[in-house]
């Protein structure tokens, strides 16, 4: 290291103690400006001075994925020659390859592939960037999910990036209910002890009203932010009671953000879909329940005094060898096999 | 390039490193925290207010990404880089076991620092974060500056000589 110097008079230490001063204060303002302008701060700093980080990144992440996207086809090259060859096998062939295909593929037009960036600086923990912007319709508030379920929201967006929030974050709030409508309330995040150790929170759950291990709890779409079906994840155990009004249950969060690389931002183009968004992430879904498997069957049972007679093997949601695919049959999948009949 | 301007030169080069690795690279906690390692090092070569000042632009661009406690990182590095100026009355700061200690003590109190201004919402377990995740960082990223500055031949026990 060089030499030390000291100081050399009075008048310099002085002005460089108002100097000082004078960053500590605003080191200090900047704490306290309101959200908005800490965010067109934070806005203005990354699209600027960083731009050539990120641009960087982005070039980095495109070419990873053109080279997973190269392996991918191969493997498809491979597993299709593989079924032409076994003409017998076509069937299980088909039903794997289905398997290979993500979320993307069953998912509408609405949703926008987007490749996660996590800085991984401090105070970064529960954010990250996609390389997705408005120009591929993006907007605030949009939902990121995957194909596990719910990542997070979109909090900040640019051109061609944007900020999103995943469900660590201790803002993050989100309406929830079971698949079979019988319990509702509100997700909040905990903090574990490690990042790891991050889990949820369902708040509300009236008193009696008992939830199984691994009931799957799904947005409400109570809210402007979440459309109905996403799932969130499966109950785990009970939290706490508030003697005689409500519950709280741990949930297990059908996706953990740091595993996460690429996500699906659902777009209002598909939010305004009517199709229900539960379909999507069937396979993820731990239980194969024998009642009615989607929400617009749910909702059908009570208004209209019907119940559908469920065929468990056309539609479990593993979807076996020799199972019929109702997607590949050009059928409705949300709607069971069989006739309807009337509730005595 | 004399030893000095080779060191300044790196100096200025670390939080520009910290940031491709980072960011750029993605690689996210993987990698060091080398821009408390250069504040550190660079607030020794200044006088305070031009080192608290320093300190507020990399601590800003550092609060860029960060939507937990935006501001925390910047008067932490701002405070930082006054520490680290005032640590030239104290030390000399000619051995290299200074300079290890220096590091890993000065990317240790940011831990701390940042820990205590992010704010109770934000704030993980204390014992965990500073006497588990916070050495660690602090180790690492003091192994890897120390580490630099010597197969560069920045570092020596007296550069001007």
């Amino acid at each position: 290291m060089p030499p030390f110097e000291p100081e050399p008079f009075e008048p310099r230490r002085r002005g460089d103690l108002v100097v000082t001063l004078f960053f500590l204060l605003l080191a200090g303002v900047l704490i306290v400006l309101p959200p908005e302008v800490q965010e067109q701060v934070a806005g203005g700093l990354r699209a600027t001075v960083l731009s050539p980080f990120l641009l960087l990144q982005e070039s980095l992440i495109e070419t990873r994925v053109r080279v997973s996207e190269v392996s991918e086809l191969q493997r498809r090259l491979n597993a299709a020659t593989a079924a032409l060859a076994a003409q017998s096998t076509l069937r299980q062939e088909n039903t794997h390859l289905r398997r290979l295909l993500e979320l993307r593929d069953r998912a509408g037009p609405g949703f926008r592939s987007a490749s996660v960036l996590r800085p991984g600086l401090r105070g970064s923990e529960s954010m990250f960037l996609l390389d997705v912007g408005s120009r591929d319709g993006v907007a605030v508030n949009d939902p990121v999910v995957s194909d596990g379920g719910l990542v997070g929201v979109i909090r900040e967006v640019g051109r061609g990036t944007s900020v999103a929030m995943d469900w660590t974050h201790p803002d993050f709030r989100v309406s929830v209910m079971t698949l079979d409508g019988e319990a509702f309330g509100l997700i909040e995040p905990r903090q574990g002890a490690f990042r790891e150790e991050d889990r949820l929170l369902l708040n509300g759950v009236p008193y009696y009203t008992s939830l199984e291990r691994g009931t799957a709890v799904v947005t409400s779409g109570q809210g402007s932010v979440y459309p109905r079906g996403i799932l969130v994840g499966t109950v785990d155990e009970l939290a706490e009671t508030e003697a005689g009004w409500r519950r709280g249950y741990w949930i297990v969060p059908a996706v953990r953000p740091a595993a996460v690389s690429h996500v699906l931002v659902m777009t209002e183009a598909e939010r305004s879909e009517e199709h229900p968004l539960e379909e999507l992430w069937l396979d993820s879904l731990p239980t194969a329940p024998e009642g009615p498997e989607t929400l617009q069957e749910i909702e059908v049972l009570p208004g209209e005094g019907r119940v559908p007679e469920v065929d468990p093997d056309a539609h479990g949601p593993a979807g076996g060898p020799g199972d019929e695919d109702p997607i590949a049959a050009g059928e409705d999948p949300t709607l069971p096999d069989g006739d309807w009949e009337m509730e005595p | 390039m004399s030893p000095t301007r080779l060191y300044r030169t790196i100096l200025i080069a670390l939080p520009l490193l910290h940031f491709l690795l980072h960011v750029g690279f993605g690689i996210g906690r993987g990698a060091p925290d080398l821009l408390a390692v250069g504040l550190l090092l660079l607030a020794r070569e200044l006088r305070m207010g031009p080192a608290a000042g320093v300190g507020f632009v990399l601590g800003l661009l550092e609060d860029s990404f960060s939507l937990l406690a935006f501001g925390a990182n910047t008067l932490t590095c701002t405070l930082l880089g006054i520490v680290g100026s005032r640590s030239r009355e104290l030390f000399v700061g000619e051995t290299l076991l200074f300079l290890i200690s220096y590091l890993f003590f000065g990317t240790w109190l940011r831990s701390v620092l940042h820990w205590v201004l992010a704010g109770e919402e934000v704030r993980r377990d204390a014992g965990v974060t500073l006497l588990v995740h916070a050495p660690v960082d602090a180790a690492y990223a003091a192994g890897v500056g120390v580490a630099l500055l010597l197969a560069t031949g920045a570092w020596r026990r007296d550069p001007s000589s």
